[in-house]
């Protein structure tokens, strides 16, 4: 990643170097008496006026947000200030231009004509620098938001890869199976939980998000079904503030990780566990709680294709959410895991 | 066929009685809900075919099988697990897919039926040793093999590891040598030193070695030393 600030310093520092020394060899060239000292420090401190200038110039765009805006309306605005701008270098170049004795005669420094020449030129300095600065950062966002198509794609085949668990449906169907004769109207609601969930897992989209009380529904789906398959291995308890139902939340991301604490958790105990569902409103923000029986080893849990979920888990946070939300897991105690998700109410 | 079902899910394990009714060639001996309950189940019931679940809590059933002296015919299940699967097509290891088909199911234990014909029937040992008839379940890595006895031609210490040698295999198990000696018939496998055991079936050749030792040629090319101290009593065993 380049460093941006360090970026900007060093094509400002080159750039205006650049220019100072151009000029310097320019008027070496150009006369035959070769160039005066008074002259280099002339172009110096002409290089470094238009370094404050410009300097000074990009700290008020990023103040004003005039990237923000569309290009006509941000030429509105930059065209006069950069033309006022270039006004202001030349009068700032005008004490120079006299102590170094640049200018023969004093008075020639504030003749209209010489004013607008000398602006007209610094106009054209402002201006293509300003050009140069408002391309690079277009290209830049551009770029970032290729970037983002290109994680969202991403997240959206893992998604579909961890949504569409296999495991999670075959034990589920052959647990249904197994019921058909044991318990005829347990198989037939069974088969509805599993439709209910197929469904949502297959109208799934891209950057959308979901109402809490359908996600609840989600998870509830799911969690009868593996109360199926655990039977008195599984223990369930959903404790969930009413007004989580104001919030909007990433689909199959409360499901994905109820599932994670159940895979890696209780069905990895002989005895089985308990999983509890929290959710807390506080300030704005939904707190999402899940405890689950067993423990993190080494910070992490043992498996072969752990990591995933939760990985598909914070990458979806950082994208729809940036720092806003939070995410950790940790061992609570001796017995339970916590995975904590906070979220932000969404725009 | 005595079968033992090993699956942690009840209704897993229903499924599977309800289809093995079809088969009456299977009779299911027990059923266990862990690796724990299915090793004291092994012990106790002898069974000649395992249908072993492969995800369990605790154990897994690959973890069942290494703690396993000798093993019986086993047939791996699971709904869904890229890593067994691939575990079971690498290695040619008979296994099913949950929710099980019963053509799938016929067709496993036919197979396994013929195996069973083609094992040459011995008397089983009294005293449960393992002998050349008995098959051992060998993991290393990421391969694994259900090896009969009789294939292999020695056994080789190396730390706290053995080399189980056979075919061309040598892979490592977490066992002791000592222990293994325990449990190995000795009239079908002799501790020839510290560091190996060898499967008489498969000497070849004799000859005398230095300190009074001798030095042992298998089938196959390798050469095992015999320690003094156990070559007068393999010369007794080999009627020298």
């Amino acid at each position: 990643m380049v460093n941006k600030k360090r970026l900007y310093w060093t094509l400002q520092i080159t750039g205006w170097l650049g220019y100072v020394l151009l000029q310097i060899v320019f008027y070496n060239f150009s006369n035959e008496t070769g160039i005066p000292l008074r002259r280099i420090f002339f172009f110096t401190f002409e290089g470094l006026i238009c370094l404050g200038i410009t300097h000074l110039f990009r700290h008020y765009v990023n103040n004003w947000k005039w990237l923000n805006l569309s290009v006509p309306k941000m030429m509105m605005r930059v065209l006069p200030t950069i033309f006022l701008l270039a006004i202001i270098i030349y009068f700032l170049r005008v004490p120079f231009s006299i102590w170094l004795n640049i200018v023969s005669v004093q008075r020639l420094a504030f003749e209209p004509q010489q004013i607008m020449v000398g602006s007209m030129f610094y106009f054209i300095m402002m201006f293509g620098w300003s050009l140069f600065y408002f391309t690079y950062h277009y290209i830049a966002r551009y770029n970032k938001s290729l970037k983002y198509e290109a994680s969202m794609i991403e997240i959206e085949l893992n998604n579909l890869k961890n949504q569409l668990n296999p495991h999670f449906i075959f034990n589920a169907l052959n647990s249904i199976r197994a019921l058909v004769d044991e318990n005829p109207n347990k198989s037939k609601q069974a088969i509805n939980h599993l439709s209910n969930i197929l469904r949502n897992s297959l109208t799934f989209e891209k950057k959308g998000l979901t109402k809490f009380d359908d996600e609840l529904k989600i998870v509830k789906d799911y969690l009868s079904l593996e109360s199926i398959r655990f039977e008195e291995r599984l223990k369930t308890e959903l404790d969930v503030d009413p007004n989580s139902s104001r919030f909007l939340v990433p689909p199959f991301m409360i499901q994905t990780l109820v599932e994670n604490g159940i895979k890696h958790g209780i069905s990895r105990l002989t005895q089985g566990g308990t999983i509890h569902l929290k959710t807390l409103v506080d300030k704005n923000r939904l707190k999402i709680q899940i405890r689950n029986s067993g423990q993190l080893i080494n910070g992490a849990r043992k498996g072969k294709f752990e990591g995933t979920g939760i990985k598909n888990t914070t990458q979806r946070l950082k994208l729809l959410y940036g720092d806003e939300a939070s995410f950790k897991m940790i061992n609570e105690n001796n017995n339970f895991v916590l995975t904590e998700v906070i979220i932000p109410q969404s725009i | 066929m005595k079968a033992l079902i090993i699956d942690d899910e009840r209704l897993a394990r229903k499924e599977l009685m309800k289809l093995l009714e079809e088969h009456p060639s299977i009779e299911i001996v027990g059923e266990a809900m862990n690796a724990d309950e299915a090793i004291q189940m092994v012990n106790d019931l002898n069974p000649d075919l395992l249908f072993l679940d492969i995800q369990m809590p605790g154990k897994t059933g690959f973890q069942l099988l290494e703690e396993l002296d000798a093993v019986p015919f086993v047939v791996f299940t699971t709904a869904y697990d890229e890593f067994a699967l691939k575990a079971f097509e690498v290695n040619a290891l008979d296994y099913l897919l949950k929710p099980i088909q019963a053509e799938r199911l016929s067709e496993t234990i036919s197979k396994i039926l013929e195996k069973e014909k083609n094992k040459a029937t011995a008397v089983r040992n009294a005293d449960k040793k393992l002998g050349l008839n008995d098959q051992v379940f060998v993991k290393d890595g990421d391969r694994c093999w259900f090896v009969s006895l009789s294939n292999v031609r020695l056994f080789e210490s190396d730390g706290n590891y053995i080399k189980v040698y056979f075919d061309n295999n040598r892979p490592m198990i977490h066992k002791s040598l000592n222990a293994l000696d325990e449990k190995l018939d000795e009239r079908a496998f002799f501790r020839a030193s510290r560091k190996h055991i060898i499967n008489l079936s498969w000497v070849e050749g004799i000859e005398q070695w230095f300190n009074g030792g001798l030095m042992v040629k298998l089938k196959g090319g390798d050469k095992v030393e015999v320690s003094r101290r156990q070559a007068a009593k393999f010369k007794d065993m080999m009627s020298l």
